[in-house]
């Protein structure tokens, strides 16, 4: 067999930093699928985007990254422009940033058939439309006069593919080309990838961050870290009996759904639910005067102690249903009551807010837009402190030093600005100030969505953590069932803003009643070699 | 906002340091002006309004570094002192534009109902009148002199300010950060003073440094058409004025050295701010 994408010792580096990547060696063969598997910052864009030839400027580049036998480490410009025109295509995480909005899809897909194939006008449209019906899109005459702003994420994402595959290639290199979108749709995208994949015998290095992913789609897999390979070999070799320590632990955080491990809700008892709501809705008005149901007529109760999940795609309403317990938004209608207080259907004046913030706190999905810039994080804890508790500038500071020990913030971290963290530190803090407030019930919104999976891991057993060490109740907001399994005893399915199911969380998920919940289900990605369900 | 474009042969960044090396030689001329006007009283040679009408245009010489004036006074001495008053003036607008342009783009940015409708047509009212002609009228009103054009230019510098940090706050307040200030409970007036306005101040502290770029330029040109500084106090503006006679004559120094320190202060201060507001745009973003 040729080797169509051959990567040998592999190393760049700047002068006078570390290595970025460190003799990395890995292979495509022919029609082969393979995935490159790692955390943020282990290098995997990099990897790729050298197979293209393109290199971060001012870096130093030793070793060979050879596709179909052509060095682009040192190939001369005429020939990457012919790779990357004619053999090898990418595509990216987020469609949108892409494609240029002003103009059609139809001119975006056949801009480049006109330009270096020397096809006519209406040879490129009819090649394009094909392309399109190929990739599983409907209406496409119609769809080539759309820009790119009239099409979802997942149609957009279909579009990008059709226009990579437009030049045939031999090599598709995919860049997490499903993180930016909703299960479902990623479910339809990665069907896609595969059945393109196998009927041109492309070659595929598909590079994501999820492990489930890499097993559902490819037969080798490479595990990056740090800018090196830590172990490379059949995706059911690698996963199921991994090697390398830190393969180990990536397999060990990533979530799964394991029904023996969800925890149960306690006993109701008849006590006052700590959250109740009641016909709650919300719309919005949008630009042309249409009104958008972001939630329609919630009805549910949270008792003290309680963990629930809510899960749903994007636009489902979970993150306004989120905002409107901590008063962020006001309902439209409905009834909000925390601890038996009935919220006032208005902004919440200054006093009443103060009040609130004793009973809900939230942590927000982005680690890196939550915290002040400007604020050390001990500085940041200790305020809420001495809103909340009333205690001196010198007390608060040693509730703030404690309670961030607690959450896994060491004192030597206690003056430091939120940009000297990493996203799991920062998000331990986001959580410690919340946790300052000593409120009853803690909202988390996506709150560790943005993080990698062993990070993401750390800080879930955080909040279970002190979820039972201070009796906490827990909302969590997530598109991530595999999360919630873990972590909440009950569940509630939004779609559309519309509660689909609800109910205790080991319940849904092994006998799911919507066919919605079902769906959800099915479209997690499943390792080639499980049943794949019918 | 647009802020107006240095040349790209302009940009010659290195990794790390604050500013380029343009940047450090504007920072360098800017001192030096500064610094020299400041120390005139002890470093100039002469009284800058000391009439010789014995060395009438003289050129440079060792008597006279500069050379004179048509009334024979010290060019450099005139140029040093010129600089107090000259700089004085876009002094005081950008300070008193910048913290008033703030505190209105605060109001503005952070609400949402008539007080930001109102402001933010103030705004753009303000923005089509050209500063200068704001300065003709405050004249015809007050009289000439420092004070009238220094009131109608803060007047019109703070809508450059205020649109800005407007911008900025409605940005700034549906970030998760601010947004948790409020769950949290804290006071509205203590999150938009004490935690936001000083994340916007080094954005907002850019566009000041080129406004007093602007500033210095269209105070110079009122003085040179003589609604300005009133003679004898020197001034750039106002020397080149005087210096009209003298280069119908074929005296060229006199008009040309005070024109030179305007435009050599105002690219200095321009490339400054451009670069600081390319480097914390680069920061925050």
């Amino acid at each position: 067999m040729s080797k169509l994408l051959e990567i040998d010792q592999f190393t760049l580096h700047f002068p006078g930093r570390g290595a970025l990547l460190n003799e990395v060696s890995l292979h495509v063969d022919d029609g082969e699928a393979v995935a490159l598997v790692g955390e943020s910052g282990s290098g995997k864009s990099l990897t790729t985007r050298a197979a293209l030839g393109l290199f971060p400027e001012t870096s130093r580049l030793s070793g060979s990254v050879k596709v179909q036998g052509l060095d682009t480490t040192s190939a001369p410009a005429a020939k990457l422009l012919q790779l990357r025109r004619n053999r090898a295509s990418m595509i990216f995480q987020d469609p949108r940033a892409g494609i240029n909005p002003v103009r059609t899809v139809g001119d975006f897909l056949t801009e480049t058939l006109v330009r270096w194939r020397g096809l006519s006008r209406e040879e490129s449209v009819e090649r394009a439309i094909t392309q399109l019906e190929q990739v599983g899109l409907r209406r496409t005459k119609e769809m080539m006069r759309q820009y790119p702003h009239q099409l979802s994420g997942g149609m957009l994402q279909r579009v990008m593919i059709a226009a990579a595959l437009l030049d045939s290639p031999e090599l598709l290199l995919c860049d997490e080309p499903t993180t930016a979108l909703d299960v479902t749709t990623q479910a339809g995208i990665l069907e896609l990838l595969r059945e393109q994949q196998q009927a041109r015998a492309m070659g595929m290095l598909f590079i994501t961050h999820d492990l489930n992913l890499a097993a559902s789609l490819c037969d080798r897999v490479y595990v990056l870290r740090k800018g090196e390979v830590v172990e490379h070999g059949a995706a059911c070799d690698v996963f199921l009996s991994p090697q390398a320590d830190y393969t180990r632990q990536l397999v060990g955080a990533t979530p799964r759904i394991e029904l023996d491990k969800v925890p149960t809700a306690p006993a109701a008892d008849g006590t006052m639910p700590l959250l109740s709501v009641k016909g709650l809705g919300r719309r919005y008005e949008l630009p042309g005067g249409e009104m958008l149901t972001a939630l329609n007529d919630a009805t549910f109760t949270l008792a003290p102690g309680g963990s629930l999940g809510v899960v749903g795609e994007s636009g489902s309403g979970k993150s306004t249903l989120a905002r409107m317990i901590v008063a962020l938004e006001t309902a439209d209608e409905g009834e909000l009551a925390i601890n038996g207080r009935v919220r006032a259907p208005r902004p919440l004046r200054a006093r009443e807010r103060k009040l609130l913030a004793k009973d809900v706190q939230i942590v927000f999905q982005d680690p890196y837009l939550s915290l002040d810039p400007r604020i050390a994080v001990g500085k940041a804890v200790a305020d809420v402190f001495r809103l909340h508790q009333g205690q001196g500038r010198a007390d608060a500071v040693q509730s703030a030093r404690e309670l961030l020990e607690r959450v896994g913030i060491g004192p030597e971290r206690f003056e430091s600005k939120p940009r000297a963290l990493s996203g799991g530190q920062r998000q331990r803090v986001a959580i410690a100030k919340a946790l300052a407030a000593r409120p009853k019930l803690l909202v988390l919104d996506e709150a560790t969505s943005a993080l990698d999976v062993s990070v993401q891991a750390q800080v879930l057993e955080l909040v279970e953590e002190v979820r039972e060490q201070l009796g906490l109740t827990i909302l969590f907001v997530t598109h991530d069932l595999a999360v919630v399994s873990r972590l909440c005893a009950e569940l509630l399915v939004l779609q559309q803003g519309q509660i689909v199911e609800q109910g205790p969380t080991a319940k849904i998920l092994s006998a799911p009643t919507s066919d919605y919940t079902r769906t959800l289900l099915d479209s997690r990605p499943r390792a080639l070699w499980e049943e794949q369900p019918a | 906002m647009t802020l107006t474009g240095t040349l790209p042969l302009l940009r010659t960044h290195r990794y790390g340091s604050l500013l380029s090396v343009t940047g450090w030689v504007a920072v360098t001329v800017t001192l030096v002006v500064v610094l020299l006007s400041l120390l005139a009283p002890v470093l100039a040679p002469y009284d800058p309004d000391f009439v010789d009408l014995s060395s009438v245009l003289g050129g440079p010489s060792s008597a006279h570094l500069l050379g004179t004036d048509a009334l024979g006074r010290d060019m450099l001495s005139r140029l040093m002192f010129g600089g107090r008053t000259s700089l004085v003036g876009p002094l005081i607008v950008v300070a008193a534009s910048t913290v008033l342009g703030l505190l209105l783009g605060l109001a503005a940015g952070w609400t949402d109902g008539w007080i930001s409708r109102i402001l933010t047509r103030v705004f753009d009212l303000l923005f089509a009148f050209p500063a200068l002609l704001l300065a003709m009228l405050a004249i015809a009103i007050f009289g000439k002199g420092l004070i009238a054009p220094i009131l109608a230019m803060t007047i019109s510098y703070i809508p450059y300010v205020a649109r800005l940090t407007q911008q900025l706050v409605v940005a700034e307040r549906s970030r998760p950060y601010v947004q948790a200030y409020r769950v949290l409970g804290f006071r509205t007036p203590w999150v938009v003073l004490g935690r936001v306005m000083p994340n916007l101040v080094p954005t907002v502290g850019a566009q000041s440094t080129l406004n007093f770029g602007y500033v210095l330029a269209d105070l110079a040109a009122l003085s040179f058409i003589g609604l300005g500084i009133q003679p004898p106090t020197s001034d750039w503006g106002a020397m080149i004025e005087e210096a009209r006679g003298a280069l119908l004559g074929g005296h060229v120094l006199p008009a040309f050295l005070p024109a030179l320190v305007v435009v050599l202060i105002v690219v200095s201060i321009n490339v400054i701010g451009e670069e600081l507001s390319d480097r914390i745009g680069g920061k925050l973003s």
